[in-house]
Order: structure tokens, then C-alpha cells, then sequence
């Protein structure tokens, strides 16, 4: 456990020094920023809009909004990627009034309500699922591997062994400390901790 | 009662049949544990989505020319301010007005826990406990550093008329700049609070909320701050135990 806790804290001393920096005005940090959940940001923007156009311009909007608001931000690691994510649902949200006015200026009203709200109510898995991607394709290897295979792939524990050439034992507690990595990533952006 | 911990919970989670009946049998009793296994169950049913797609480069280079061209000061420590006990929930309040509606109780609740610790610490009082009722100790951690076992001294969980006192007497931290703040780390991993400074460098006492070590908050650890104005710890820890 207490291994867990202190793996679990170096990665987020990482992030609330990063983002400290970020509040005190170090440009650089936005730039590790950008480089590390530009990715999430784009992609959930991409989902969400349906257009590789749209999602450039939010991923842009988000970190240059990330910037010049970055005085608001507490300096602490689980708020940086929640906080960036908030940015990326304003930014979408703005993108799909502007679409809505202009369907209704151009009267083709008939198909994007529709599509908009099934969106809309997907759009809070759609964030998690990424941040769950994300979260285990930062995990070092042979874990990675090895949760990719037990949870995407549908694996069982004694066919990664037999895969990847590791003990079954050795494959057990390394799905076992990778399911709980990714839980503490998703807790972090979860708006109220549970 | 102790809780199942996290590793039994993923266990249940990846392979029920193995799990010893009292672990099931503790969770189907146990709300707390309940939400816990719900929230890992959620990771798994999460764990399916594609991978994440990076934006062409042309994207990051509009980003640095625009935060470049827009803010020609950028570099310099603007964002710092005062340590202070207020300091915390005023930049909640801050913060609620601009964050976006997603974030902004995250961090509205992150500055509360903060403002609990330091709201209650009873600042430089003198450490001679032995002069007055001891109290009863209810949980002790001995203190070692992190990158050896060199022991760092004790801290002690006191209660006394309904009062919990954490007792701190550190020994050989390294004497380098900045102060020794006393934290409590949760087990869980995710959540830690201030509980107030060193003021003599090695010994405190603190008065801690009753129940905030059932909550968890077992892990004592002390670190070493510069005199930045971030209130946040420096992630330099000195000294670390488990209250047991
Ligand atoms: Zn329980």
C-alpha cells in the first residue's frame, strides 16, 4: 500500500509543481502542459464536434484560455486536468451555440438539434473514457501492456502470463496496481471526490 | 472497523470468485467500501476507449506565437501571494467566479481541506507535554526518511477531553532553507492537509479535527517550504510514518 501511495505522489508532485508554475507565469510550463493533455483536449473536441476543423481551433482556444486565466487555477495536481477539461466543455459548448445559430440563420435546422443532444448527454463518458486512455497509455511497460491486454483485449490473467512471458502472479498484481492507478487519474478529474 | 483496502477492492473487482468471504461480506455491509468498489467497477467499464488522437503541430506553434505575441511579460512571478490563514478561501472564492463550473467545487473543496488544518493549529505551543494530564496516546508513527530508513523521530496521536493533539518531535532533518511543515497525507493517496509549521524546527504540536485519522489521514510527513508564497507542499518530504 504504502509503495502504491509514494509511486501514486511522485506523479503528482510532477503535476502541482507544473502547475505552480503555470499560476506564476512560467511559460514553459505551458508548454510540458500543452505537450502532455493537448491530446486529451483535442480528441475530446473531436468527439464532441465531429469536425477535425472545430476540434484544431477549441484545442487552441483551451490552452491559450489556460494562459490568460491561469490565475485561477488552485496549484494542486488532480485540479490541472479536471480544470483543463472545463475549459475544453466551455469552448465546445461555445462551438455548437455558434453552429445552432447559424443553422437557424440558414434554416436547416432538421438535423443538428438532434445530434447535439445526444452528444450533450454522452459528453461527460466520452471525457473520462480519454482521461482513462490517457492514463493507461502513460503507465510504464510491461503494465501497460498488460492492462491493454486484460481490459481492451479481454484477456484472461493466465493468457497474458502465456503472451507476454511473465508469471501469472507476477501479470495478476501488475493488472491489480494498474486498475487502481487509472482509478486515482479518473477520481482526480471527477468534479466531487468520493 | 477497518475498511477493505484498495487492493482487495480491485481483486473483488478482477476476480470475485477468488475474494475471502469476509471481504465480500464486509463490502455488502458497507456503504463507504460500497462506493469505493463502484468506483473501480467504473474504471473498468471506462477502460475501452480508443486512443487519444494529438493535434497536428501547427496547433501548439499558434498557441505559443499567440500567448508570445499577447503577453510580452510572461516569465515573471506574478501569480504568487501571501501564505496567510485567509489566504485559502479567498482564493476559493476567486477561484469560483472564473473556473468553470466543472472544476470549480474540486478546487473550492481542495482550499476548504487546507483551511481545516490550518484554522485549527495551535501554532508554536510549548512542547512539554509531560508537565500536564498526557492524555492517551491512540496511535504512534515512528518517522524515517525517505531515502534511507534513518530514523527521523516520533509523532504521536494524543486524545484528551475530546481533543486530538498530534505530537511531533523530529531529529536530524536537514537543516537547509525553508521551514518544516507538518502535513497529513491520506492513505488513499489523493488527498493531504497542512496541520501547521515546526516553529522551534523539530518539535510541534498540533490540534487535529477528531476523526480526521479514521478518515485516513494516517501518514505523517514533514516538509521543508521555501518562502514562495505557494501553500502548497514543495515535494520535498524530510520525514514520513505511518500513525499505527
Ligand atoms: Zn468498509
Amino acid at each position: 500500500m504504502v509503495t502504491g501511495v509514494r509511486e501514486f505522489e511522485e506523479q503528482d508532485d510532477v503535476v502541482r509543481s507544473l502547475a505552480a508554475r503555470l499560476v506564476a507565469g512560467d511559460e514553459s510550463a505551458l508548454e510540458v502542459i500543452y505537450d502532455r493533455w493537448s491530446a486529451l483536449v483535442h480528441t475530446y473536441a473531436l468527439r464532441a464536434l465531429g469536425d477535425a476543423h472545430d476540434a484544431e481551433d477549441v484545442t487552441q482556444q483551451v490552452f491559450v484560455a489556460a494562459w490568460r486565466s491561469r490565475h485561477t487555477l488552485t496549484p494542486s495536481a488532480s485540479a490541472l486536468p479536471a480544470w483543463l477539461i472545463g475549459i475544453a466543455r466551455h469552448k465546445i459548448a461555445d462551438v455548437r451555440e455558434a453552429r445552432a445559430r447559424d443553422a437557424r440563420r440558414s434554416e436547416a435546422v432538421a438535423a443538428l438539434p438532434v445530434l447535439d443532444a445526444v452528444d450533450q448527454s454522452a459528453d461527460g463518458e466520452v471525457a473520462e473514457r480519454l482521461v482513462v486512455r490517457q492514463a493507461v497509455d502513460e503507465l510504464p511497460d510491461p503494465r501497460r501492456t498488460i492492462v491493454l491486454l486484460a481490459f481492451w483485449q479481454g484477456l484472461s490473467h493466465t493468457e497474458i502470463a502465456e503472451t507476454v512471458g511473465l508469471p501469472l502472479g507476477t501479470v495478476k498484481s501488475h493488472v491489480r496496481r494498474g486498475l487502481i492507478q487509472l482509478h486515482q487519474q479518473l477520481e482526480g478529474v471527477r468534479h466531487v471526490p468520493r | 472497523m477497518f475498511h477493505v483496502d484498495l487492493d482487495d477492492l480491485a481483486d473483488l473487482v478482477l476476480d470475485p470468485d477468488a475474494t475471502p468471504e469476509a471481504v465480500r461480506t464486509h463490502v455488502a455491509s458497507c456503504p463507504a467500501c460500497r462506493d469505493r468498489l463502484d468506483a473501480l467497477l467504473d474504471v473498468r467499464r471506462l477502460a475501452d476507449g480508443e486512443p487519444l488522437v494529438a493535434p497536428p503541430d501547427r496547433v501548439r506553434d499558434r498557441v505559443l506565437a499567440q500567448v508570445r505575441d499577447a503577453d510580452p511579460g510572461a516569465g515573471t512571478a506574478d501569480g504568487r501571494r501571501p501564505l496567510s490563514v485567509a489566504g485559502a478561501p479567498a482564493e476559493a472564492r476567486r477561484s469560483r467566479n472564473r473556473v468553470p463550473v466543472w472544476a470549480a467545487g474540486l478546487a473550492a473543496g481542495i482550499a476548504l481541506v487546507a483551511g481545516l488544518g490550518l484554522g485549527r493549529l495551535t501554532g508554536d505551543a510549548p512542547a512539554t507535554p509531560e508537565a500536564t494530564d498526557p492524555g492517551t496516546v491512540v496511535a504512534a508513527a515512528d518517522l524515517t526518511a525517505l531515502d534511507s530508513d534513518a530514523a527521523r523521530g516520533v509523532a504521536s496521536a494524543v486524545e484528551k477531553d475530546d481533543t486530538l493533539t498530534l505530537r511531533v518531535s523530529a531529529e536530524g532533518l536537514d537543516d537547509s532553507d525553508g521551514v518544516h511543515e507538518v502535513w497529513l497525507i491520506n492513505t488513499d493517496g489523493k488527498r493531504m492537509v497542512a496541520i501547521g509549521f515546526l516553529a522551534s524546527g523539530d518539535t510541534g504540536q498540533f490540534d487535529v479535527p477528531l476523526g480526521l485519522i479514521e478518515q485516513g489521514y494516517r501518514i505523517v510527513d514533514i516538509s521543508v517550504e521555501p518562502d514562495d508564497g505557494d501553500p502548497t507542499h514543495s515535494g520535498v518530504s524530510l520525514a514520513r510514518g505511518e500513525l499505527a
